[in-house]
């Protein structure tokens, strides 16, 4: 998702459908990024003082929990476990292969809006260890020639979509 | 409330329920270390330093945090809490940049003496410091974050005592780090600079930047602030007699408890400007020499003055003699320099600059009560049901008692404000109404009127306690209200939901400079009095009118005498009586002659009437409207003396200039907007040759009566105990307040049974616009200036702070003129013009402009025409047509 400029109008229909609501703020912010793919950062502002807050404290909210993006993220997000679990079976490798197949570093995200990388503690599925999500989907067991190929899979998706 | 009791290290202890076992063990000397903890914040638990144990269950728990419960028995120093709070502070310190030596915060840091406490030298862990990058783009403060250690102090402070919101907690974990929104600089973000959180913080993470090493404090003593009408009572630290630091004293009972403003934290470096007066100096008119003021020994200045006023005042009479004095100097300086006026020369022209305030009109409140309203102490603010704001923007003017505001907001208090200008307060407020300007009379009349036709109002009240209500009552039943809502532009219904929001409540007015300065000041002064009679609220302790205090010691200088019409402890010099009781403590005769007030003076100067000035911690040429035309009125003077601690202005034109001190550098007392009366004794020496104020003054009696000197400040103080029962509780030694001596019932006097009648319901006539100038534009404050700025400009901070006072336009006008931000206007008058940037701001509205004062030499007087506040035809100095040509 590329960075937009901000529908204003749009913006202004999900904040009053969340306006004074109690303990409102998440459902509000989920509402947003669902809608721009992240939290543009000058919606700060008006989020908050519909919310009767500070632009401080919504930005602490948004940037405290890992769920909430400041910055537009790839198409596709790749969490790649770094638990004890998936450490133990060497996701430490996966990762710099991963660094390297992308040219990104953990957090970034290309400059097409393809791919995020990104690590995460558990994925929870630490019987498949070492293991990594892209968006909704689980890969389990990865070693370099699974993860080349996954990786393959979506960038051939990207340029089937360019033809 | 229920007491408990417990056992803490073998000590039997009660408390009150609810009470943290941190507080209740500290109420018995038993202290519990701490990082995050501060007794005006909500407990909070970040630290985990406070840690204590359980003897039956063996449970730590952080004390802070934790309410003492029935039957605890409470373990805080074991050997096992030790090592507990020995590994949180180790993992601190692994955690902390090693440049602990170099640290501005010293050995005043919170971690350094707890751990030195828990006797930690090396942690002995992998040292990891976060280094953050330092920032320092603006003159007050400097964030090194890499010393952060999240107790969010600062924080806290930010959101419950001043209720600014400047930061947050910002990321999490190890990244966590307070932050402002976006993460710019704290000078992008809507900090205002108060500081409070710098005094808060227990590392080096936040501190005062100062301009040039000034070192570590080596004494620190305390004072009040000597800024604003607030009074704050402050820590001074200094090194080599000079004040260096200043912070909250936090004293138990004081106005501000932890907090202060941008201007008592910071601006206090004036104190050390290149600017301080340090020798009395004297005009040289030797042949053949420029014109120049030359450094002369004390006595012989003195001698000169003396020497000069005792000529014109025998040549021309006492009349030709003017004292314009200082709300800015003390209480007993303020009785000694309206005594030499008086007592000494024979005139009432005396005034303070407490005047261009509009401070003297509230003499209404006085008249009607009998002074009974004066003392409110801000406290109270909290109890109020509902706050009524009417032309004041204390966030920019009064910062500490915004607080109270603000708090009194969150708490849920209703707040309603009556502004032209979308204030910082409106953010806090229930309901914001914009009358027209000009018109707050007719919208404080025609709520009056409301309360009165829905039977609205506190009959018992006013059974009780006024007098004369038929008459009133029949004055607000001839009012139009379709009229009055067609003149402010407020509709009925609106006034009408105000009129709920008042109704059966318990109502503090606060009254600001948008009433005081403005046309028909004293009407609507009066008209807010009868709607607190309505309401039942003047007297209550959950209501009255709080006046705003722009300068330190308005009060005091009124209270004293400094103001032409009143003696001191307000009695009205055309009362034969009182004028005759002055007249047997003095031992003189006194004139019954009115006097001038300074607007007069001037007058009087241009005239040619007025032959000498005596100006006491004045700056008249930056402080009046029309600067140009006070310069050649005081051009005319034969003789003008000016007793200050800056160069200025007004002490270039002097002939002579005796080199006063500072607030920190003498004894003395000021009495705040509460009426609470605050001594305070010296920390630092005056700079040079300079001498306290009141030791000028005195010498300078003893000259002219040829009689003894006080000598000390005491004895000065006696007579004002003496002879002014109000300030029976001015002792030099604790806090008091004024006295209170009204006798209306209202007041719980004992034995007094006076009635109250209401003000006059005055009618304001039409005013008629003026095609030639057809923007309205209001002069008004900022933040980091007090008043005409003579003190602030001087502070190095404030200065280093670029503020321009941009010309506030609503975005719409910019849009019709062709304007964008940044762009340079001309703003013109029918009597002088001002020449500065725009900025859009749509907190103003159409047809309006802001011009922020005290920049550029207070230019913003140059659009307002000097006239009588006290005169009903005057259009008062707050609000003036205008036009704007592109620059
Ligand atoms: S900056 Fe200071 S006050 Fe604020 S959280 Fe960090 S250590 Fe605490
Ligand atoms: S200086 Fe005052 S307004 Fe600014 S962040 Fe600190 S507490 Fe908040
Ligand atoms: S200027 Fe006023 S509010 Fe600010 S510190 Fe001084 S007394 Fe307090
Ligand atoms: S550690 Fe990787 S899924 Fe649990
Ligand atoms: S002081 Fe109790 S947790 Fe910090």
């Amino acid at each position: 998702m590329k960075p937009t400029e901000v529908d204003w109008q749009q913006l202004q229909t999900i904040i009053d459908e969340h306006r004074g609501d109690q303990w409102g703020l998440i459902p509000l912010l989920q509402a947003v990024q669902e809608h721009f793919g992240y939290v543009p950062p000058e919606t700060i502002e008006p989020i908050a003082e519909a919310m009767n807050m500070v632009p401080s404290q919504v930005q602490g909210v948004i940037t405290f929990y890992a769920g909430f993006a400041l910055k537009p993220k790839g198409k596709y997000v790749l969490k790649l476990c770094r638990g004890t679990a998936c450490h133990v079976k060497g996701s430490r490798s996966i990762l710099r292969l991963m660094q390297r197949e992308l040219d990104l570093k953990e957090g970034e995200t290309s400059p097409d809006y393809q791919f995020t990388l990104e690590t995460v503690a558990c994925l929870g599925a630490c019987f498949l260890a070492p293991a990594m999500m892209v968006n909704q989907t689980y890969f389990g067991k990865l070693a370099p020639t699974k993860v080349n190929s996954i990786l393959d899979e979506y960038k051939k998706e990207k340029k089937e979509k360019e033809k | 409330m229920e007491t408990i009791a417990l056992t803490i290290d073998g000590k039997k202890i009660s408390c009150p329920s609810g009470t943290s076992i941190l507080e209740a063990a500290d109420q018995y000397g038993i202290k519990i270390p701490h990082l995050c903890y501060h007794p005006d914040l909500k407990p909070f638990g970040a630290c985990r330093m406070c840690l204590v144990e359980d003897e039956k269950t063996g449970r730590l728990m952080a004390a802070c945090v934790t309410p003492a419960a029935p039957d605890m028995v409470i373990q805080t120093a074991t050997a096992r809490i030790i090592k507990h709070r020995r590994n949180i502070a180790r993992l601190m310190i692994a955690e902390h940049p090693e440049s602990c030596i170099v640290c501005s915060k010293g050995n005043r840091c919170r971690l350094r003496q707890v751990s030195a406490q828990l006797g930690l030298g090396e942690t002995n862990l992998y040292h990891l410091p976060n280094f953050k990058p330092l920032e320092q783009a603006n003159p007050f403060i400097i964030r090194d974050l890499s010393k952060c250690i999240l107790c969010g102090k600062c924080i806290r402070a930010d959101h419950e005592l001043v209720v600014v919101g400047a930061i947050d907690y910002n990321q999490r974990g190890f990244k966590s780090r307070p932050a402002t929104a976006h993460e710019v600089g704290l000078e992008r973000s809507n900090c205002t600079f108060c500081g409070t959180c710098v005094s808060m913080c227990p590392t080096g993470a936040l501190s005062a930047k100062t301009s040039s090493y000034v070192g570590s404090p080596e004494r620190e003593s305390n004072s009040i602030c000597g800024f604003c009408g607030v009074g704050c009572t402050l820590a001074v630290g200094s090194a080599n007699e000079k004040v260096i630091e200043v912070n909250p004293a936090h004293l138990a009972q004081s106005i501000n408890g932890a907090t202060l403003c941008v201007l008592g934290h910071f601006a206090h470096d004036f104190l050390n400007s290149e600017d301080r007066l340090i020798s009395p100096l004297v005009r040289n008119n030797e042949n053949g020499k420029e014109d120049e003021l030359v450094p002369m020994a004390w006595n012989d200045a003195l001698d000169l003055v003396v020497q000069r006023l005792i000529e014109i005042k025998n040549e021309n009479g006492p009349q030709s003699i003017a004292f314009l004095g200082s709300s800015k100097c003390t209480t007993e300086e303020n009785y000694l320099f309206q005594k030499i006026a008086r007592a000494a020369i024979g005139t009432n022209n005396v005034d303070n600059g407490g005047y261009t305030s509009g401070q003297f009109l509230t003499r209404v409140f006085d008249e009607k009560t009998d002074g009974g309203w004066r003392v409110n102490p801000l406290r109270n603010i909290e109890k109020a049901e509902v706050i009524l704001v009417f032309g004041a923007d204390p966030n920019h003017s009064v910062p500490v008692v915004s607080y109270y505001l603000k708090r009194a907001a969150l708490q849920g208090t209703p707040i309603i404000v009556v502004d032209p200008k979308q204030t910082e307060l409106v953010k806090f407020a229930s309901f914001w109404i914009r009358p027209k300007l000009h018109t707050d009379l007719e919208l404080i009349n025609a709520l009056a009127a409301l309360l009165h036709e829905k039977q609205r109002y506190d009959s018992a009240y006013i059974d009780k306690y006024t007098e004369g209500f038929s008459i009133f009552r029949y004055s607000l039943t001839s009012l139009d209200l379709e009229r009055a809502c067609q003149v402010t532009g407020i509709d009925r219904q609106c006034l009408m939901d105000i009129v709920e929001a008042m109704n059966g409540k318990k109502i503090a007015f606060v009254v600001g400079h948008g009433i005081l300065q403005q046309k028909w000041a004293m009407h609507s002064l009066g008209a807010i009095f009868n709607l607190s009679l309505l309401t039942g609220s003047l007297g209550s302790e959950k209501g009255g009118v709080y006046v705003l205090a722009r300068e330190n010691n308005q009060i005091g200088a009124m209270d004293m005498g400094n103001v032409p019409h009143l003696l001191p402890g307000r009695q009205a010099l055309d009362n034969d009586a009182a004028r005759k009781r002055w007249q047997k403590n003095w031992r003189v005769k006194l004139s019954p002659d009115p006097g001038l007030n300074v607007v007069r003076m001037i007058e009087a100067a241009e005239k040619g009437n007025l032959k000498a000035m005596y100006i006491m911690g004045e700056n008249p040429l930056r402080c009046l409207p029309q600067p140009q035309r006070v310069q050649k009125a005081l051009a005319k003077l034969d003789f003008m003396v000016v007793q200050d601690i800056l160069n200025s202005e007004t002490t270039q034109m002097a002939d002579v200039v005796l080199p006063g001190a500072a607030f920190p550098e003498k004894h003395g007392s000021f009495t705040n907007l509460e009426g609470r009366i605050q001594s305070f004794t010296p920390v630092v020496t005056p700079p040079g040759n300079a001498k306290p104020d009141w030791e000028i003054l005195d010498l300078l009696i003893a000259k002219i009566q040829q009689s003894e000197a006080y000598e000390t400040l005491e004895k000065i103080r006696m007579e004002i105990r003496k002879y002014i029962p109000a300030y029976a509780q001015l002792n030099g030694q604790k806090p008091g307040w004024i006295a209170q001596t009204s006798q209306k019932a209202l007041f719980h006097n004992p034995n007094a049974d006076g009635l109250i009648t209401f003000y006059p319901v005055v009618r304001a006539a039409e005013k008629s616009e003026d095609a030639d100038y057809p923007f309205s534009a209001i002069i008004g404050s900022l933040r980091y200036h007090l008043g005409s700025g003579t003190r602030t400009n001087a502070s190095q901070r404030i200065h280093g702070f670029d503020l321009f006072g941009e010309i506030e336009i609503s975005p719409e006008d910019g849009a019709k003129l062709g304007m964008a931000d940044g762009d340079c206007v001309k703003v013109i008058s029918q009597f002088g013009t001002v020449q500065r940037a725009i900025t859009l701001k749509k907190e103003i509205h159409p047809g309006e402009i802001f011009v922020p004062m005290a920049v550029n030499s207070n230019d913003a007087m140059n659009l307002i025409e000097l006239t009588n506040l006290d005169d009903p035809d005057s259009p008062g100095w707050k609000t003036v047509r205008v036009r704007l040509e592109k620059a």
